[in-house]
């Protein structure tokens, strides 16, 4: 038999049961519209203006951040592969261990070096805290 | 197992869109955007005739492109931000002081 | 002889390693103390470390690490690195280049912050030539050109309130960015049809090529060669170096016009003469020797006519760079397969570059040192500046004669070789296009040349200053273009074979 039919059986199922499902219950339940449940859900609080906002430059970095250390881990995995089947087969563990050192250790260098030069640290500008208190009062 | 042509014409497929987007965009971001569709159709020939040839050469590269095209958007933004800064805006053709 | 039973073969790559270290080192500094702006401590550090890895490589190439009479090269890392006298020839090249840069940048950068950010991006981007240079698989080739890229496009974009700096930043980086995805599919398509990334693995599995793939495979080399295109500032990826050179700060245009071009072409002509030989090439109806002929004579032109109308003097060194970029490509251009005078033609074109780099990263500062002035870019501000500052102009009119390759400077030596070899590879052609070139390069260096000397100064301008660096470094750089004239005999033999060794 064609793999692929099995494939395209677990495509329908996969889109047919959660289909079937909101189906049913349009069908099933009693229609009663209310603006309490035409709302924008915000874990109880009340929203306040629309999500398109332009946000905060300094998640920029912050997210730089992420982004280097996302992609770290991405270097590390085809090590951690190999790593137990190389000291199986007798390479000492100072040969395994070494490069990835390495690696981390200028990974720390790099990112000490943006932590000394304020990267993380979150610099309020004068403007934004006045009008928030505006806000406030 | 999928024949090789079929991945090299997926391949083709996305780097052409990546290509289309960069000659016909103007947002520096969207531009951006594009050459890392470019680079993904690279990783799709790499990760898929990895599994042709039968070694991990391919792979391991698709890591490494990866790893690249995060450092390259990296960079990338923070020009566009100064750039944005300069100019107060992200579109490419504005940026004209000096003539091309 | 000594060194590869000695020293462990990871040594060979010292000098990368020492820039490497070098430039960790900076971010420790600058981690210590973030607002420092000592110039003299980042900048000697720099020196020191780039002068050291420049004194390994010359070692190294003096010893014959890595050449055939010592063994032959030396491969690491499972192949994908090579150390072997064209990567050390490079290397020295590279370190060369950015010491005469840092010690420029200690006038030119005084009393800005981010200066310990200036010199490590410079040295990690020379790291990324050094490896570019000894790189023996399209991997390691791609990574290290992407180490030499990035850094450069924050460099350019170094200073970040001026608007010129900054679009030259985006223009650099829109295209670099491009050219680097079309360069990684290149790779990707030669890996799908050779199922290898090893530069000899893929010579061998394109020597017994299924002839149906050869259009992928041709495909492949193409977008590769584009690749390498943007890096040397060749046509058809040419338009971002007038951009970049005259927006970025000169002492950045004079390192990516001399070293970053440099690193291009070391790893172009490993990349298409080891992993794409020739012969092979042509059995599968890839004919690059034929395609980088036109696009030498192309560049050349169009880098020498488009300078010859420019007003600015900063962009007109950028325009005869892509200039020079044309003269430098015949090395790839007037090969053929299996002849003897191919390590002539590539030795060549490897000295060109050495003088090159002396007199080109000169010019750039000199302009470096004009701005720094503060006097204007045209050729018109120059008016009468040898009155003022007679030891920088004689040193720039060696820099402009050189370039245009006049008898009495290193410039004359390495293109007369460069076109000679060209002749007695047959390429008569790409030989004359050279000359009718150069011929019409002698009337834009010479306006700078004449600006300077003969016509009268308006005297709107007062040199304050007199920056001991930039004024070291532009004495180096011309120490050194004179000092190539005599010296040109063991630069040139050199050069030859360590070429030839990449065809054998």
């Amino acid at each position: 038999m064609n793999p692929w039919i099995a494939i395209g059986a677990l495509a329908v199922v996969g889109v047919g049961i959660p289909l079937g499902m909101m189906a049913a219950s349009a069908i099933l339940r009693p229609s009663v519209p209310e603006q309490g449940k035409s709302a924008i859900y915000e874990s109880g609080e009340i929203p306040t203006g629309t999500a398109r906002i332009q946000f905060n430059i300094q998640y920029y970095m912050v997210a730089l951040l992420f982004v280097v250390f996302d992609i770290e881990t991405v270097l590390i995995f085809p090590w951690t592969v190999i790593y137990r089947s190389a000291l199986e087969q007798g390479v000492s563990l100072g040969a395994v261990l070494a490069p990835m050192l390495v690696f981390i250790g200028i990974l720390v260098v790099g990112l000490v070096w943006a932590w000394r030069n304020g990267a993380v640290k979150w610099v309020k500008s004068p403007r934004a805290s006045r009008r928030k208190t505006e806000r406030q009062s | 197992m999928v024949p090789a042509q079929w991945y090299l014409m997926l391949s083709a497929a996305i780097f052409c869109i990546g290509l289309f987007g960069i000659l016909t965009r103007r947002n520096a971001l969207l531009f951006l955007m594009s050459v890392e569709l470019m680079l993904n159709a690279a990783n799709v020939n790499f990760i898929a005739f990895s599994l042709q040839w039968g070694n991990v050469t391919g792979q391991t590269f698709a890591l490494f492109t990866m790893a690249l095209a995060a450092a390259e958007v990296a960079i990338g933004i923070g020009i566009i931000l100064v750039l944005y800064r300069n100019f107060r805006d992200t579109d490419v053709t504005k940026a004209t002081t000096m003539r091309w | 002889m000594l060194l590869q039973t000695q020293l462990p073969q990871w040594t060979a790559l010292g000098p990368a390693l020492i820039l490497a270290i070098t430039a960790l080192v900076l971010f420790v500094i600058d981690s210590v103390d973030p607002d420092s702006t000592d110039s003299a401590l980042l900048a000697g550090v720099s020196v020191v470390g780039t002068l050291a890895a420049l004194g390994v490589a010359a070692w190294f190439l003096a010893a014959g690490t890595g050449q055939v009479g010592t063994g032959g090269e030396i491969t690491l890392f499972r192949d994908a690195l090579v150390v072997d006298g064209m990567s050390l020839f490079f290397t020295a090249i590279f370190t060369s280049v950015a010491a005469m840069v840092f010690v420029a940048s200690y006038d030119y950068l005084k009393d800005r912050p981010d200066q310990a950010e200036f010199y490590s991006l410079v040295l990690l981007a020379t790291t990324g030539m050094a490896l570019l240079a000894s790189s023996n698989s399209l991997a390691t080739a791609f990574i290290s050109l992407e180490l030499t890229s990035l850094p450069s496009y924050a460099l350019v974009a170094y200073l970040k309130r001026n608007r010129g700096s900054v679009e030259a930043g985006l223009k650099y980086f829109l295209i670099g960015a491009l050219s680097s995805s079309v360069f990684v599919f290149g790779i990707s398509l030669v890996y799908a049809v050779t199922g290898s990334l090893l530069f000899s693995d893929v010579a061998s599995a394109l020597g017994d090529l299924d002839q149906s793939f050869r259009g992928v495979a041709g495909i492949g080399v193409l977008m590769i060669a584009g690749g390498f295109a943007f890096k040397t500032a060749s046509v058809p990826f040419h338009f971002w170096a007038p951009e970049a050179y005259e927006g970025a700060p000169a002492p950045v245009s004079a390192f990516l016009s001399s070293a970053s071009k440099a690193a291009g072409f070391a790893v172009a002509f490993r990349v298409f003469v080891e992993a794409f030989p020739i012969a092979t090439a042509v059995d599968l109806g890839i004919d690059w020797v034929l395609a980088f002929g036109i696009l030498a004579v192309v560049t050349m032109t169009l880098g020498n006519f488009a300078a010859a109308t420019q007003e600015n003097v900063k962009r007109m060194l950028a325009y005869s760079s892509i200039g020079h970029a044309g003269y430098v490509l015949i090395g790839l251009a007037a090969l053929s397969a299996g002849a003897a005078t191919n390590g002539d033609v590539l030795g060549a074109s490897m000295a060109h570059l050495l003088v090159y780099g002396f007199m080109n990263t000169g010019a750039f500062l000199f302009v470096a040192l004009v701005e720094h002035w503060g006097v204007g870019r045209t050729f018109e501000d120059y008016n009468g500046l040898a009155e003022r500052a007679p030891m920088a102009c004689a040193a720039m009119t060696v820099f402009m004669f050189s370039l245009a390759g006049l008898p009495p400077f290193g410039g004359f030596f390495s293109k007369y070789f460069l076109f000679a070899s060209a002749i007695g590879a047959g390429f008569w052609w790409l030989a004359a296009f050279g000359a009718l070139n150069s011929a019409l390069s002698l009337f834009y260096y010479s306006r700078v040349v004449k600006a300077m000397w003969i016509e009268e100064s308006d005297g709107s301008f007062e040199l304050t200053s007199r920056p001991i660096g930039l004024y070291a470094a532009i004495m180096v750089a011309a120490v050194g273009t004179l000092v190539l004239l005599p010296g040109f005999g063991p630069v040139i033999e050199t050069a030859q074979t360590v070429a030839a060794a990449l065809f054998g």
